[in-house]
């Protein structure tokens, strides 16, 4: 996102213009274009290649192109030893403090790069940082814990104009990047963002092992993120990528139960993605909670604690902050109470809790906060915990909501303490949501650990339109959960199932074992929310009779009673074509494809996003009107074009594992 | 549509001789320009894609090839190309409510929709909240964005620094906001 006045200024120059002369152009934009044109023809041209980005950067690249271009070249080549140097030293010491309290480790092993030396026009390629990208191949089960942290180290990417950017004294001038690939797509000076490779699930042989455990998970943040990089002409990280956020943020229309608090719906069907593998189906296990109407909503005792640190000015990311609250604030009841605590350098308290009939006063001390000083997390979210506890009321929702972009770098003790706070607290009763603003330095596996521990949730906030969907369209659910460390466990039968992986949840593994340990966290599950787990699996030839078994255990969110039910599923109630399935299993199936190459996930190889490209806008047919279904068409779209230009890159990776013509090796990694 | 009057040799499109270009694109920028507004009556698109159109064709010269037409039909298969790239854009996204008012919440941050532009109505309104300015406001963004005057020409036509230009387009942005807000109120859905 642009900064505020840029945007506005934009806004107003594209609106003036409808007062002027429609017929024609203005005589200085013919000129404009003229000599930019004609300084373009002073470099040679570039055959039938074809420009791949839909937008033309406006009337900069006109006037001087050329000149400018070789002249600034001469200035960075000149300065770049230097200018190197001096990123080294300001990024490194930034980093460092930001991270220490979380103990991340940072991967640095490439260094700034993606400098142009050639005044010719830049070539549209992904260039990517950080840790060198390699193909995100399943982990042995016993690995599957061992945590690989990154922060990608990145620069600002400017297309087309990368050549034509001023040197500014006095603040931090990366080296411009080419277009695509994996840097964030804000315009502010980045320092990192902090994503976490949690890996991919291996194919498990039913005999060795028949039981497959998980915490729900209802969070959508990674959909929203990775939607943001493919907005601004970006592929994300694989590790932003977590499918299951991407299948859950897609609406299935399971059917709300009436009477019971859960349903559990299966479906099924033969499934070929990706080489080497074949007789695959695709097994789609949904779970849907009960809904709770507006008016039955228990009313909500909200604690926001809003980070007003300086990373918040960035891309008027406290202007997104404040907007979001306000139509929360506008769909609240008069019963809500609503308390403020900020943090900058300092935590404090903003307002006590009040009832929804001061509305007017609520929305005045929103709109005054203003984002200043470094960011202790640690102090306002305790403040805020504080202040939930003093305003906590039984058979209410008691809930604190963090608005933040995850940056925590000041505070004596770091995130294990704020998450032991929070877990606590959790335990109480006052549960945490964890809402993700910005981009820059956007730190994706704090709020996303904090949401867990918080037994809330986490969903991050691109857009004005994704506040609507959390705070509006879906705000019962956002509030009120219905079932606490909710788990789910499936018992594959090994007489008809030869092997199985799940796709995604990697994050949410839960051992065998502590299924039925009702001490052991899961997830938590809000009014009319459904969660949906996929599974590829690999069955014995002609066998008959129950595939699996699923077990869903949970406590009732209100007396913590514990409740656990079970749900069948058989080969005869497998569709016979993924074309003959429902509409929302092909969804399920193509939102989970894209997500695994997005990733570049092992079991990806050899699929291409142009198949499921054609399959996203065939079902967008099928969901007429569906904005979801239609924007997901359009990111599978974009991130085919950005793929393609980056194409070469990927298939240049060594393979790591060797596959062979034995489909078997690799079933067990 | 080829120029009948001298039977050209297209050749110094892809030599890129200098002076043919100029006399070329002089001709052709201002019918690009009013083929766009008829497809799309919205300026500022019309403007990217005359520039695009134009800087496809100039990095795209040595693919032009004579014996397939005159170097007008091909700079107008360049723009019809760049209208299939806008409409299937359009095509891939949500379809957007029109209505300015909808907007006047996030004009400070997100880009308005092209649909919003389109809008007969949006001219009307812009029009409008235009004439409730102060006449030097007025003139300062007529000058800046419709005819694209620099600040320094502005100043001198004004009769004002460079740096009251600034502020004065500054205040004038404001004002426009505040004049566009009063017009078309945004639309509490809350």
């Amino acid at each position: 996102m642009k900064p505020k006045e840029d945007n506005l200024e934009q806004n107003i120059s594209r609106l003036v213009k409808l007062a002027g002369d429609a017929d024609k152009p203005s005589s200085e934009f013919v000129d404009s274009v003229m000599d930019g044109a004609l300084d373009e023809l002073k470099t040679p041209g570039t055959g039938a290649k074809k420009e791949k980005s839909g937008k033309t950067t406006k009337s900069k690249w006109v006037k001087g192109f050329a000149y400018a271009a070789s002249i600034l070249i001469l200035v960075i080549t000149l300065t770049l030893p230097s200018l190197k140097r001096a990123c080294e030293r300001k990024a490194r010491p930034l980093m460092a403090r930001k991270m220490a309290p979380l103990e991340y480790q940072v991967s640095n092993s490439k260094e700034v790069s993606g400098l142009n030396t050639s005044p010719q026009p830049p070539k549209r390629k992904a260039h990517f940082v950080g840790t060198p990208m390699s193909t995100n191949k399943p982990m042995a089960l016993k690995d599957a814990k061992e945590e690989h942290k990154v922060a990608l180290r990145v620069g600002r990417p400017e297309a087309g104009l990368i050549v034509a950017r001023k040197l500014e004294p006095g603040k931090r001038n990366y080296p411009p990047m080419a277009h695509g690939g994996t840097t964030p797509p804000n315009g502010e000076d980045v320092d990192a963002m902090f994503f976490k490779n949690y890996g991919v699930n291996p194919f498990v042989d039913t005999e060795d092992d028949h039981l497959s455990t998980f915490a729900t998970d209802v969070d959508t943040g990674s959909y929203t993120v990775v939607r943001r990089y493919l907005h601004d002409g970006h592929l994300p990280p694989e590790k932003a990528v977590r499918v299951e956020e991407f299948v859950n943020y897609f609406n299935y229309h399971y059917a709300a139960p009436q009477e019971d608090d859960f349903a559990v719906y299966a479906e099924a069907a033969p499934w070929s993605f990706g080489t080497g593998r074949k007789n695959s189906y695709l097994l789609r296990l949904g779970l849907k909670g009960k809904q709770v109407s507006e008016e039955y909503r228990k009313p909500a005792i909200l604690t926001f604690v809003i980070d007003v640190s300086g990373s918040m000015r960035r891309e008027n990311r406290l202007g997104l902050v404040k907007r979001s609250l306000r139509m929360l604030v506008e769909r609240l009841r008069e019963e809500d109470r609503i308390g403020i605590a900020v943090y900058g350098s300092r935590g404090r308290k903003v307002m006590d809790h009040r009832g929804l009939y001061e509305k007017g006063e609520v929305l005045g001390v929103i709109e005054s906060l203003q984002a200043q000083g470094s960011t202790y997390a640690e102090e306002g979210i305790r403040i805020g915990y504080e202040m939930a506890e003093d305003a906590y009321k039984r058979g209410y929702i008691n809930r604190v909501i963090l608005c933040s972009d995850g940056v925590a770098n000041v505070g004596r003790t770091g995130a294990d303490d704020i998450l032991e706070v929070i877990r606590k607290k959790a335990e109480k009763g006052i549960t945490l949501s964890a809402i993700g603003f910005g981009m820059g330095n956007y730190n994706d596996v704090l709020l996303e650990r904090l949401g867990d521990k918080g037994n809330g949730h986490y969903v991050y906030i691109d857009t004005i339109a994704e506040a609507r969907r959390v705070f509006e369209d879906n705000l019962t659910g956002t509030l009120q959960v219905i079932g606490r460390d909710v788990k789910v466990q499936v018992d594959f039968n090994p007489e008809v199932v030869r092997s199985y992986r799940l796709i995604g949840y990697e994050n949410r593994d839960v051992p065998d074992e502590k299924f039925r340990d009702d001490k052991y966290d899961g997830g938590e599950i809000g009014a009319g929310h459904s969660v949906t787990a996929l599974y590829e699996l690999k069955l014995w030839p002609d066998r008959e009779g129950t595939v699996a078994t699923t077990y869903v255990r949970y406590k009732h969110a209100d007396t913590s009673a514990v409740t656990e039910f079970k749900s069948p599923v058989a080969v005869e109630d497998f569709n016979r074509s993924l074309d003959s399935s429902s509409s929302e299993f092909k969804l399920a199936a193509t939102v989970a494809e894209f997500a695994e190459i997005l990733r570049k996930s092992y079991w990806a190889k050899g699929a291409t996003l142009d198949r499921v490209l054609e399959r996203a806008q065939q079902l967008s047919r099928e969901f007429e009107g569906d904005g979801d279904v239609i924007e997901l068409v359009d990111l599978i779209s974009k991130a085919e074009r950005l793929m393609r230009d980056v194409e070469d890159d990927i298939f240049e990776i060594e393979e790591p594992v060797d596959v062979g013509d034995d489909e078997d090796e690799f079933l067990r990694p | 549509m080829a120029d009948q009057s001298n039977k050209q040799d297209w050749a110094w499109i892809s030599a890129g001789d200098a002076d043919m270009w100029r006399e070329f694109l002089s001709r052709e920028i201002p019918r690009l320009y009013g083929m766009f507004m008829r497809r799309w009556p919205n300026p500022a698109l019309a403007e990217e894609l005359v520039q695009k159109t134009v800087f496809d064709a100039v990095r795209g010269r040595s693919s032009y090839e004579p014996t397939k037409g005159s170097g007008e039909e091909w700079i107008f298969g360049i723009a019809r190309n760049n209208i299939r790239l806008e409409i299937r854009k359009r095509a891939s996204r949500p379809s957007v409510d029109g209505d300015i008012s909808g907007y006047m919440e996030t004009i400070d941050n997100e880009p308005l929709p092209d649909e919003v532009l389109e809008q007969k109505e949006t001219a009307a309104i812009v029009k409008a909240a235009l004439a409730g300015l102060a006449s030097k406001e007025q003139a300062a963004l007529r000058a800046k964005y419709i005819e694209g005057l620099s600040a320094r020409d502005i100043g001198r036509r004004l009769g004002v620094t460079e740096k009251a230009v600034h502020s004065l387009l500054y205040r004038a942005r404001i004002s426009l906001r505040r004049e566009l807000e009063r017009m078309a109120p945004a639309d509490k859905k809350g």
